[in-house]
């Protein structure tokens, strides 16, 4: 996994590539932790690049979405590709996280 | 068509345990989508071994066997782990809300939405979990 992030407009952008699981997912926890207590509110995941994920990475994300939320900010997800959307689905995480299909619109 | 896949109690075993997936689908001519769900799966079961599975900290064997028959594959998995079968586990709620979702229990889960037939029977001091998934 490749985890590389950049700024866009007011949303600090996290790039995820490769694979996110339980071999490397304390690598992005330890990532997202140090941008929310820095003090990032407005986060978007750009996920054009994950190919696999699984339950380990999915907390992740989750954890990082009840932080942001709890402290009013914004955590978008988008791109993600058809694989990963269908893990979401049967998660039932579409229906907690805000789901784009461009990062112009994540972070709009 | 047999295939089998042997690793350890390790989680660095997950990277060969992953390799070996890939090299099965391509041999099998697997849909990407089928081979990464299938690796979901497995991924989530060893990890599941190998966290709450041992008492001792000494190695042991995971053994994960696959099979192909026409349009079904038959996935296999022993370990010598503590009883523990999946199917009694409780679902997770997916419809909470956020500040409701809880963080575990998805693994189980997974394992059950993707794959058709699961059945789990204990053989004297192994695990032996079962399950078939059709190719779309």
């Amino acid at each position: 996994m490749e985890v590389t992030d950049t700024k866009k407009g007011d949303y600090l952008v996290i790039n995820l590539s490769g694979r996110l699981d339980t071999s490397n997912y304390g690598e992005l926890e330890k990532k997202l932790i140090g941008f929310i207590e820095a003090g990032d509110k407005k986060i978007a995941v750009d996920c054009s690049g994950l190919v696999y994920i699984s339950s380990s990475g999915l907390r992740v994300l989750l954890m990082a979405l009840k932080k942001i939320t709890a402290a009013g900010g914004k955590f978008h997800l988008c791109c993600l590709q058809d694989n990963i959307r269908e893990i979401f689905e049967i998660a039932g995480f579409t229906s907690i996280f805000r789901v784009f299909d461009t990062l112009d619109e994540a972070t709009a | 068509m047999e295939k089998h896949i042997s690793i350890v109690n390790q989680l660095a075993q997950l990277d060969e345990l992953a390799v070996a997936i890939e090299g099965i689908s391509e041999e099998w001519e697997l849909p990407m989508s089928l081979s990464m769900n299938l690796n979901l799966v497995l991924e989530e079961l060893v990890t599941n071994i190998i966290f709450y599975g041992y008492e001792d900290t000494n190695e042991h064997h995971i053994n994960i066997m696959l099979d192909k028959e026409d349009k079904l594959i038959t996935v296999q998995i022993e370990d010598d782990a503590r009883e523990f079968n999946p199917l009694l586990m409780a679902e997770p709620n997916i419809e909470n809300s956020i500040e409701d979702r809880k963080i575990g229990g998805l693994g189980i889960f997974f394992v059950r939405k993707i794959m058709e037939e699961v059945t789990y029977k204990r053989d004297g001091n192994k695990n032996v979990l079962t399950m078939t998934k059709s190719i779309e």
